[in-house]
């Protein structure tokens, strides 16, 4: 019985990860209706910056318990590359959607070299902080503390984006923008300033989403695309451009890789594909679709 | 004479809102029907109904003798129904040529042969030839839809769909955003195309009245989704409840 | 326009290069050859119909283990066999792989496409008894027109009759493919791409065409997958990777897409840059996104849009 917790909790540890990577991706694409294909490479980036980031903090002297700090600081800081790469994009917004999934596509493969420069092509591992927070016992499991902060933070951050977009002037805006483009503009909101800021949150989501499950693992260079396989299925099953959506649909994606690697581990990511599959053929448009998306 | 398209009762609702309640009518063979109403009336949507692209939520449609509802565009065009735009719809890159040469592909039943060659297909180039003709288009068949001036690329619009060689035809405002001065000469092309071509019987919706009086046989008029009258030109001006809803002033 | 010209000349050129004495380039054509085959297929897909799909790369794997599965497994050696079933072989699955794909368009048929072959990836990573796993299927060196060729060692077999096989393999595809594209399905398609709406309403059936494309192009990338194979004497999972997928549709916007002879001059360049950038920095992915970036920005018709230009002016 704990067995099958500890599985679930390890899947809905890698779900949030995966909700923060699919919320940004459901962003960018509600507002600028381009699917970033580089959402895994921010996620990728966002993991080895924190890596690095905390292995510099922790040989500077900072105590291990204040890696947390650090590393969400990491992801954060990464906000710096929305803008630039946002006005790059920018290039392209009416042009026809396979244009967009090219550039982005372009992105992926330069990030991609961008992290084997920097990082090299070898595992990439945060020094020994992931139990730093102590574990807790489940029966024969144990979890470490880590976990449940991630799953807090997840759930916090996801509670903060429904409230973001729901109860503030941003969040309207950007709704208004993702309901009707055109409107908006007619109605004097700058799309220039609303696209770089949601292109930033959004990156900022995969960035810290990456630095957050990292210490669980070590980063590898191909994190980010084979990631981007995962976040295409969460926004499949959830549905394109809704938020809910993304946070049902990672939870789903994340426990069922779980399930699937214990129980049957060639099928890991099979069983993630039949949904996908099963869901297109009964509910196309996912199960929180927006009528506009 | 039996109808060649007919709505029987037909209602349409979307959720709360009843955009058709019960509306009858038909077209028999040789006739000019116009559809009128102020906007909001259910024009589009008995359009939408009648050309199999809608489903009624009640009643029926029936075209030669057969239930049409909801069967869709390929079906309906197969069975001798066309349609054309409010909105003027082309293959901005294929030529005026190629466009008149996709229907008549399609109604020959030529359309999926993946190594026949098109170029020497007599039977589409001789359909081409003869639509083209009709519309005034012969001499611009070699040129792209998209540098077309407006009118042309009505025209080319209404053409594909009379290259089909439908016994039907509706037409969904088939002079709007053209100048007065050229709607007759549309109307014109389009009467004398059917004339033709065979068409049977052709269902339009207008709000210009004068094209409508002009060329109907017979005037349905409608109003929140229902029929308010349905007979000729000159019974309808007299009639002096359509004349105050959809006509404005009495005259 | 230089009409006939131009690619009697490509053609002869490509049949001068193992003659040249330069092994180094004929070898760098061979995958040229089996590009140049898939990316007509490709084409057909996204130039003539207008869907951009992200997992081609799957019919090029599903040619790939077909031939190697024939030659290792099964002792078939004959390679107008390995393509006759891998031809069969990608239809059977593009059937209904295409059936439920082209019920979408955009950006979910791009996401579906994308998701089955890296469906067929996992498939072959994971199931190692059958597949080989990472480490792959051996493909074992295939006779062309009944003649073995035992006589020559690799290179030669490669760089001679080999490389002739494919040259006119290819010559065989583009004529195939310049029949449909302008045959009535070839314009039923385009008006697709065009208006895909104002298709049906003049008596095209749109996802049933747009499913023929989907096939068409499905065996023409296993035609591509099964010359691929054969030079490196393997096949590995790799191939259906989604990023060879992209690199596909980049090879693709390279050359230019819609435009016939896109195809050629897109594999062409792509392997050729590639291996000039190659030898000069291990990060050739980071150019290639830039050059990526710079052509869908700069020059979306790609190279062949530039020379049509200049050629109408």
């Amino acid at each position: 019985m704990t067995q099958a917790l500890n599985l679930v909790l390890g899947g809905v540890f890698h779900a949030a990860a995966l909700f923060l990577v699919a919320a940004g991706l459901q962003l960018v694409f509600g507002v600028q209706k381009i699917l970033n294909l580089a959402c895994g490479s921010f996620y990728a980036l966002g993991a080895y910056t924190g890596i690095a980031a905390v292995n510099a903090a922790l040989a500077a002297g900072v105590p291990a318990p204040l890696f947390l700090p650090v590393l969400v600081a990491s992801g954060l800081a990464l906000g710096v590359l929305g803008p630039p790469l946002e006005r790059l994009l920018r290039t392209i917004y009416d042009r026809d959607e396979a244009f967009q999934l090219l550039l982005t596509f372009a992105l992926v493969l330069m990030l991609e070299d961008v992290i084997r420069f920097v990082w090299g092509a070898a595992p990439y591992q945060m020094a020994g902080v992931y139990l730093t927070y102590g574990q807790v016992r489940l029966g024969t499991a144990t979890v470490p503390v880590y976990n449940f902060i991630v799953i807090a933070a997840g759930l916090a951050i996801a509670a903060g984006m429904g409230l973001l977009l729901t109860r503030s002037r941003f969040g309207g805006i950007v709704r208004a923008a993702a309901e009707n483009r055109g409107m908006a503009q007619a109605l004097g909101v700058d799309m220039g300033r609303i696209s770089t800021r949601v292109f930033t949150l959004g990156l900022v989501l995969g960035t810290v989403g990456g630095a957050l499950v990292i210490p669980a693992g070590a980063a590898v260079n191909e994190m980010g695309i084979e990631l981007i396989v995962e976040a295409f299925a969460v926004v499949v099953i959830g549905g394109l451009g809704s938020m809910r959506g993304a946070f049902v649909g990672a939870l789903v994606v994340g426990v069922l890789k779980a399930v699937a690697i214990a129980v049957y581990p060639e099928a890991e990511m099979l069983a993630v594909y039949l949904i996908v599959i099963a869901v297109l053929l009964f509910r196309p448009t996912g199960l929180f679709a927006r009528a506009t998306a | 004479m039996t109808p060649l398209l007919e709505a029987r009762d037909v209602v349409k609702r979307y959720g709360d809102v009843q955009a058709l309640s019960g509306v009858t009518m038909a077209l028999r063979g040789g006739e000019f029907v116009s559809i009128i109403g102020p906007n909001g009336a259910g024009k589009t949507t008995l359009v939408n109904v009648l050309t199999g692209l809608l489903r009624p939520t009640s009643g029926r449609v029936v075209f030669k003798g057969r239930d049409v509802a909801g069967v869709g565009p390929v079906r309906l065009a197969a069975l001798g129904m066309a349609r054309s735009f409010q909105l003027v719809n082309v293959f901005p890159a294929l030529t005026v040529a190629e466009t008149l040469a996709v229907p008549a592909l399609a109604r020959l039943g030529r359309g999926a042969r993946p190594f026949a060659s098109l170029a020497r297909d007599a039977e589409v180039a001789d359909s081409v030839a003869e639509v083209a003709e009709l519309f005034g288009l012969a001499e611009k068949l070699p040129r792209l839809a998209r540098t077309l001036p407006q009118g042309d690329k009505k025209l080319l619009d209404v053409a594909s769909a009379f290259a089909l060689r439908p016994e039907v035809i509706l037409m969904d405002e088939p002079t709007s955003g053209v100048s007065t001065r050229d709607k007759t000469a549309i109307m014109e092309t389009l009467v004398q195309a059917a004339r033709r071509i065979g068409v049977k019987g052709i269902i339009q919706v207008e709000h210009d009245m004068d094209i409508v009086f002009a060329y109907s046989d017979r005037i349905v008029a409608l109003h929140q989704g229902r029929v308010l009258a349905d007979a000729t030109p000159d019974a309808i001006r007299a009639d002096d409840e359509v004349v105050a809803t959809v006509l404005g002033r009495p005259r | 326009m230089t009409g006939r010209l131009a690619p009697a000349a490509a053609v002869t050129a490509a049949a001068a290069v193992p003659l040249l004495g330069r092994d180094y380039y004929a070898t760098l054509m061979l995958p040229f050859f089996g590009y140049s085959i898939a990316l007509l297929g490709l084409n057909l897909l996204f130039g003539t119909t207008g869907l951009l799909s992200f997992g081609h790369a799957l019919f090029l794997a599903v040619g790939g283990y077909t031939a190697a599965y024939l030659g290792s497994t099964l002792g078939v050696r004959s390679l107008e066999a390995m393509l006759a079933v891998a031809l069969v072989v990608a239809a059977v699955i593009a059937v209904p792989v295409g059936w439920l794909c082209v019920r979408y368009v955009k950006i979910y048929f791009g996401m579906l496409t994308l998701a089955f072959g890296m469906l067929f990836y996992s498939f072959l990573y994971k199931f190692y008894a059958l597949t080989g796993g990472d480490e792959g299927m051996p493909v074992a060196r295939p006779s062309l027109l009944g003649q073995g060729f035992g006589e020559l060692d690799k290179t030669a077999y490669l760089i001679g009759p080999y490389y002739y096989y494919s040259l006119a393999l290819c010559l065989v595809a583009a004529v195939v493919m310049w029949r449909i594209v302008r045959s009535p399905l070839g314009l039923s398609l385009r008006a697709i791409r065009e208006n895909a709406d104002k298709a049906e309403y003049v008596g095209v059936r749109v996802r049933r065409y747009r499913f023929y494309a989907f096939v068409i192009a499905a065996v023409f990338g296993a035609a591509g997958g099964v010359l691929l194979v054969v030079p490196t004497g393997l096949a590995a999972p790799t191939l259906a990777y989604w990023t060879h997928s992209g690199n596909l549709v980049f090879m693709l916007l390279l050359g230019g897409f819609g435009h016939f002879f896109g195809p050629v001059v897109g594999a062409f360049v792509f392997i050729f840059l590639q291996d000039q950038v190659m030898s000069v920095t291990q990060y050739w992915r980071f150019v290639f996104g830039a050059v990526l970036a710079a052509v869908v920005i700069f020059l979306p018709h790609g190279l062949m849009g530039l020379l049509a230009r200049r050629a109408d002016a």
